[in-house]
């Protein structure tokens, strides 16, 4: 007991001051998310007050009501939610079988494709929407959900290949070969043996491709005239564009607008974390 | 390892790949070739189209407004560079002395990186509102400015506006790639360090920073090539007002096709915003190789 004390003592800055200040800094840092959250409750008289509150004082639904009234907003989330389910699975799909090849080949042509990937990847949405828009306006296919979950697909796929490969290279050759032996084929192998194994690697970038999905804004803007399509990134768009926004509006749209992406990211932030770090350097 | 080298695989790896150059790399293409023609609404839809050299080069050149957009963009990349990485390693470092909850906060933080950039812009433009705004609110209040601050609509604070909430937007995700970094440096190193009598700040200088460099510069690739695509939080926050002083490359080149339906200028404009990743992609697959090899 006697030996507890001094090393509790010298412990000390770590134990108690370091948790502190690493809850007040965080806190400060998302002050903006808290800011966007509580705005929405507070009427349009207390929007504008000087001193501003920092806790609305008469907390209630008006805002709320008036998106959900008037702004569409059910509309909206649905719009975003009928492009973000198809490419997150068109994805996961693409991505997998990608993946799963790259894990698999042994030869320079993987590296080739990887470079490819890589490269592809990088080129900024807003620049690529204007072909984009030309050629699917040829198609005949502007002012569908299916041109904005083709594209926002291409974004997205090269970021779950290069997630998904070092993930896949973990599937031992051995589970699969034992497979082979008792008869299945390759494609057998990868959905009974590699893909169930990949279950969480798979859920976490399905997750973060539905957030980025969900966010994704160029692409409906561009290929989508139709107010009745939009979803709520364009939404809040149109909302936002006054000088002198009804702002406690604005934040109550945006706060259940990333509602379900907050959730999604506190259910699994562990395994988000972990699945960014793998993929972004290695 | 025969079995291995299975057809369908190489299936598995030609859709995604075909999948990828129809949809990003077919535009590209397109894109650099329409910059070359003369690209009106009529002949939009095709692909030859009357050549006109380097005229929609010329005419990007000669203007004004093109020149400060690309000074802004310039800026604005590398202001989210040295923000993002400084502010980045700092904290990663913070975070790297294990604590109680380290790991929950550190990850926590990244909920800002996770939000659509929409939203961001929308939430920072409210935020920096000239009266009622929380931000000049706070400001005055520690006594840091005397009179409020027309962050939007004063052309010269426009563009560090832009810069501290993409910063902020940002940060997070640089930061969860450097303190991974971090963790791949051998703690033997740091106690041989002590050993031999280095001081923290030595420490840093001779066993943190050198292996830590390369992930440095493949976070400040990242950061680039992210940055460059800071469309929708500009769009929503500034619009790249007022008087350009916030455009960047890609907001513009957007503005010249669909608000002036100048696509041929567009695509110019989009040509040299290619460039700059194309290059900094480069380095970035370079670094990746190397980590590899190591």
């Amino acid at each position: 007991m006697r030996h507890v004390l001094p090393r509790l003592a010298g412990l000390r800055p770590k134990r108690i001051l370091y948790p502190c200040l690493a809850t007040i800094g965080v806190a400060i840092y998302l002050f903006p998310i808290y800011w966007m959250l509580i705005s929405g409750f507070k009427n349009s008289a207390e929007i504008f007050a000087n001193p501003p509150t920092f806790v609305p004082r008469d907390p209630n639904l008006e805002a709320f009501e008036f998106v959900f009234v008037h702004e569409n907003i059910a509309r909206y989330l649905r719009n975003s939610l009928i492009i973000a389910i198809p490419v997150m699975a068109l994805t996961l799909i693409l991505g997998s079988m990608g993946a799963y090849a790259m894990s698999r080949i042994r030869s320079r042509i993987v590296d080739f494709a990887l470079i490819v990937v890589l490269m592809l990847q990088v080129f900024p949405d807003a620049l690529v929407a204007t072909p984009v828009f030309i050629v699917f306006q040829t198609l005949g296919i502007l002012n569908t959900f299916l041109a904005v979950i083709l594209a926002t697909t291409s974004k997205l796929l090269a970021f779950a290949l290069v997630i998904l490969r070092p993930m896949f290279r973990q599937v031992p050759l051995e589970l699969e070969e034992a497979s082979f032996v008792d008869g299945c084929s390759q494609f057998q192998a990868f959905l009974r043996i590699a893909l169930p194994i990949m279950r969480v690697p798979l859920l976490v970038v399905g997750a973060i491709v539905f957030v980025q999905a969900y966010g994704q804004f160029v692409y409906p803007l561009t290929l989508m005239n139709q107010q009745s399509l939009q979803p709520g990134t364009v939404g809040i768009y149109g909302f936002v564009g006054s000088e002198h926004a009804d702002w406690h509006r604005v934040m109550a749209f945006s706060s259940i607008y990333v509602l379900p992406i907050l959730v999604l990211f506190l259910l699994l932030q562990k395994k988000i974390v972990a699945g960014l770090t793998a993929g972004a350097l290695k | 390892m025969a079995r291995t080298r299975s057809p369908l695989l190489y299936v598995f790896l030609a859709v995604p790949v075909a999948y990828l150059l129809a949809f990003i790399g077919f535009p590209i293409v397109f894109n650099v070739t329409m910059s070359f023609q003369e690209v009106t609404i009529g002949n939009l839809a095709m692909f030859f189209r009357p050549f006109v050299g380097l005229d929609n080069y010329r005419e990007v050149i000669a203007d004004p407004t093109f020149r400060k957009v690309l000074i802004n963009s310039l800026i604005f990349v590398f202001a989210n560079v040295v923000g993002q990485i400084s502010i980045g390693l700092c904290v990663a470092l913070f975070f790297a002395e294990n604590f109680a909850g380290a790991h929950y906060l550190r990850g926590l933080l990244l909920s800002a990186w996770m939000l659509p950039g929409l939203v961001v812009g929308a939430l920072w433009k409210w935020m920096y509102a000239t009266d009622y705004g929380v931000a000049n609110y706070v400001l005055a209040k520690l006594r840091i400015v005397n009179g409020p601050v027309h962050w939007l609509s004063d052309p010269a604070m426009g563009l560090t506006a832009v810069n501290i909430a993409h910063i902020w937007y940002i940060m997070p995700f640089s930061m969860i790639l450097i303190a991974a970094g971090l963790t791949t440096i051998p703690q033997e190193q740091y106690e041989a360090a002590a050993l031999d009598g280095a001081g923290a700040v030595r420490r840093f200088r001779h066993v943190t920073l050198p292996a830590l460099s390369p992930t440095l510069l493949a976070v400040a690739c990242l950061v680039t090539i992210y940055s460059m695509r800071a469309f929708d939080m500009i769009v929503s926050l500034t619009h790249g007002g007022p008087l350009d002083s916030t455009n960047v490359l890609p907001l513009l080149s957007y503005q010249f096709s669909f608000e002036q339906f100048q696509f041929g200028v567009g695509a110019a404009i989009g040509t040299f915003a290619f460039i700059l990743v194309i290059v900094v992609a480069l380095v970035y697959v370079r670094t990746l190789n190397k980590e590899v090899s190591l």
